[in-house]
């Protein structure tokens, strides 16, 4: 659907885009900084940051590529063990973080394989049988992620000079890593390779006709999505605390999917907006946590069941009423 | 074979044996239900647990005798599959390439049961235990097993032989299968298509809860059980050939005896990645499974 007028040329696409941008990264550090009194909502709204940075690389692999990775939570998991591993051993954080996102990568990219071969569904079981596998492997390998248990009290990185660094100042760099994720999403989409990931998207048979080398750009896809997922979960474990298992789970893949297929999938802001209003309705709830799951639960068939585009088509329909047959054709064949 | 041996073989053969019926007629649920209305029902987990629970409240809270609250069991989900196939199912009959859409709707399913069950059962107990269908233990040689296990086991392998001549020789059995083979010929030949659909949903689920109530009245369980045999009920529909009754019975039955094997010799946990491994491979290589026709 976004690549439906590509007439426009590359600048006046980023001029198009530059408003609801600059909203983003002034809302992106300015609504942590103004919540700076409240550690409590300003924790939130970092969480809330770090979901857009894994819901962008969820939509660049789920919208744009029309896979469904549902081991995505497992490779952020991949990426917190090495960086709070290594950080433990006595690296820089800030070396940590890039060995870990790198390594997340490396693995999301191997883990991809099977998307060469497999499609829809399969491929989407086969992915949650390697998010089991990693699940259980966090489990099983005890000495270097304590088990069942995880790992409790991980500080916050160090400060240059001395001491850790402040909390609101952790807060900085993830609306940093949240703008930057996006600002990578779109010059993704706006470049040749987004293109061929998205006729890969409709039909890779015939994108593999046209001279595509499917092979090269799924991988490649894997990799940029798996960086993503490991920069966010790097960052997730000292802002948190606290990583476990449970932590990068097949629900928190489940999640974070519902963030990007809610908001709708292949559009840029769709699914910043899934991460913006589901992330903090899960803290709303957090008294009755497992009331969060069924809540999640009941959006995952609302989407499957009414729209299919999530919001962000919804909005766009009403608006482009000129072309729904082709957006609805898109959905059909989007939902392979 | 001395008397210690003769006993840990015993055990293994009968844990093999109750484990692989029971893991066979969930596959055998979650399987006649993918092989005709493309629904892979990764909710199968939640279903199993669902009557386990169920069972739990009829025996232990309500004080009802097992074997009726066997038959109560299995019964309520007659209606349970036609609500949940008017409200949802129904929708996707004609959609194409329905299965992805149905495995994420069924993943939405699971979600929300797990939440129900943990904000309910899980607030109740950690563990659950329901009373024996019957008491008493027989000796197989030196090896003493609960009359109760035994009973598990013939019901269980009575399910799966009366399954096997209702699809073989029934009206309805012989329709299904021949909408599993192929849809369009057999509405050809007069097979109302959609009602076959409603009947597998329904026997499907019938099987899974059967498999449920039986887990629960031979072992105690808690709430994670669900996720595992969710995932093992995939592995063996896999490896068996999605829509083969024959192959999730007896890749059911090799499971059953892994497990029992595995959990003799090394933990669990190795038992699970091997399961997971087998099925990886058979996607990669042989996506229509072993017994596929």
């Amino acid at each position: 659907m976004t690549d439906s007028s590509s007439t426009t040329s590359l600048s006046s696409d980023w001029k198009k885009i530059a408003g609801p941008l600059g909203a983003f990264t002034i809302l992106a550090f300015a609504i942590p900084a103004l919540l700076s009194g409240n550690r409590y909502l300003a924790f939130v709204a970092g969480i809330t940051l770090i979901h857009i940075v894994w819901t962008s690389g969820m939509n660049l692999l789920y919208g744009y590529t029309g896979l469904m990775p549902l081991m995505f939570a497992g490779i952020a998991g991949i990426s917190a063990y090495f960086a709070v591993d290594l950080t433990a051993s006595g690296w820089s954080f800030w070396v940590a973080l890039p060995v870990g996102a790198l390594a997340a990568s490396i693995a999301g990219t191997i883990l991809g394989l099977p998307s060469l071969r497999l499609k829809g569904f399969y491929f989407t079981l086969c992915s949650l049988v390697i998010q089991t596998v990693i699940t259980l492997g966090f489990v099983y390998f005890a000495n270097l992620t304590n088990g069942d248990t995880g790992i409790s009290q991980i500080p916050l990185p160090a400060a240059p000079g001395s001491g850790t660094i402040s909390a609101p100042a952790f807060d900085l760099i993830l609306a940093a890593a949240a703008v930057i994720g996006v600002v990578v999403l779109i010059a993704i989409t706006r470049s040749a390779l987004g293109k061929r990931l998205i006729a890969i998207r409709e039909d890779d048979e015939l994108a593999e006709m046209l001279g595509i080398n499917v092979t090269r750009y799924k991988m490649t896809a894997f990799f940029i999505g798996s960086l993503f997922a490991g920069v966010g979960g790097a960052l997730y474990a000292p802002y948190i605390g606290f990583i476990s298992p449970r932590s990068f789970d097949v629900l928190i893949s489940m999640n974070i999917w519902l963030m990007v297929a809610f908001g709708g999938r292949g559009t840029i802001w769709g699914p910043v907006a899934g991460a913006v209003i589901l992330v903090p309705l899960s803290f709303l709830l957090q008294e009755y946590y497992t009331v969060k799951d069924v809540i999640y639960g009941l959006l995952i068939i609302a989407v499957i069941v009414l729209m299919p585009g999530g919001i962000a088509s919804g909005l766009k329909r009403t608006t482009r009423a000129t072309e729904p047959v082709a957006a609805g054709a898109a959905e059909q064949r989007g939902a392979k | 074979m001395s008397n210690a041996n003769w006993i840990l073989f015993l055990s293994t053969l009968s844990t093999g044996l109750i484990l692989g019926s029971i893991f066979s007629l969930v596959a055998a649920g979650v399987t006649i239900v993918y092989g005709s209305i493309w629904m892979p029902n990764a909710a199968n987990g939640q279903f199993f647990l669902l009557a386990a629970l169920f069972g739990w409240t009829l025996t232990v809270s309500w004080g009802i005798h097992p074997a009726i609250a066997a038959i109560l069991v299995i019964g309520v989900s007659v209606p349970l599959s036609y609500l949940l196939e008017v409200l949802l199912i129904k929708r996707f009959y004609d959609v194409p390439n329905r299965n992805i859409s149905y495995f994420v709707l069924s993943l939405g399913i699971t979600q929300i049961l797990a939440g129900v069950f943990s904000l309910t059962y899980g607030q109740w107990s950690d563990q659950f235990q329901l009373p024996p269908l019957i008491t008493g233990i027989t000796f197989i040689g030196p090896f003493p097993i609960a009359n109760n296990r035994l009973a598990v086991l013939a019901l269980a392998i009575a399910i799966l032989a009366g399954l096997f001549l209702l699809l073989r020789f029934h009206r309805y059995g012989r329709a299904l299968r021949a909408v599993f083979q192929n849809r369009d010929a057999a509405a050809l030949r007069g097979v109302n298509v959609k009602a076959s659909y409603s009947m597998s949903f329904a026997l499907g689920n019938a099987v899974i809860f059967a498999g449920g109530i039986l887990f629960a009245l031979a072992y105690s369980f808690d709430l994670t059980v669900a996720w595992t045999m969710a995932i093992t009920a995939f592995a063996i529909m896999i490896i068996g050939g999605p829509g083969s009754v024959l192959g999730a019975v007896v890749i059911g039955m090799v499971f059953g005896f892994t497990q029992a094997i595995v959990s003799v010799v090394a933990s669990p946990t190795i038992a699970a990645f091997s399961y997971l491994g087998a099925m990886l491979v058979i996607l990669l290589f042989k996506p229509s499974g072993l017994f596929a026709k």
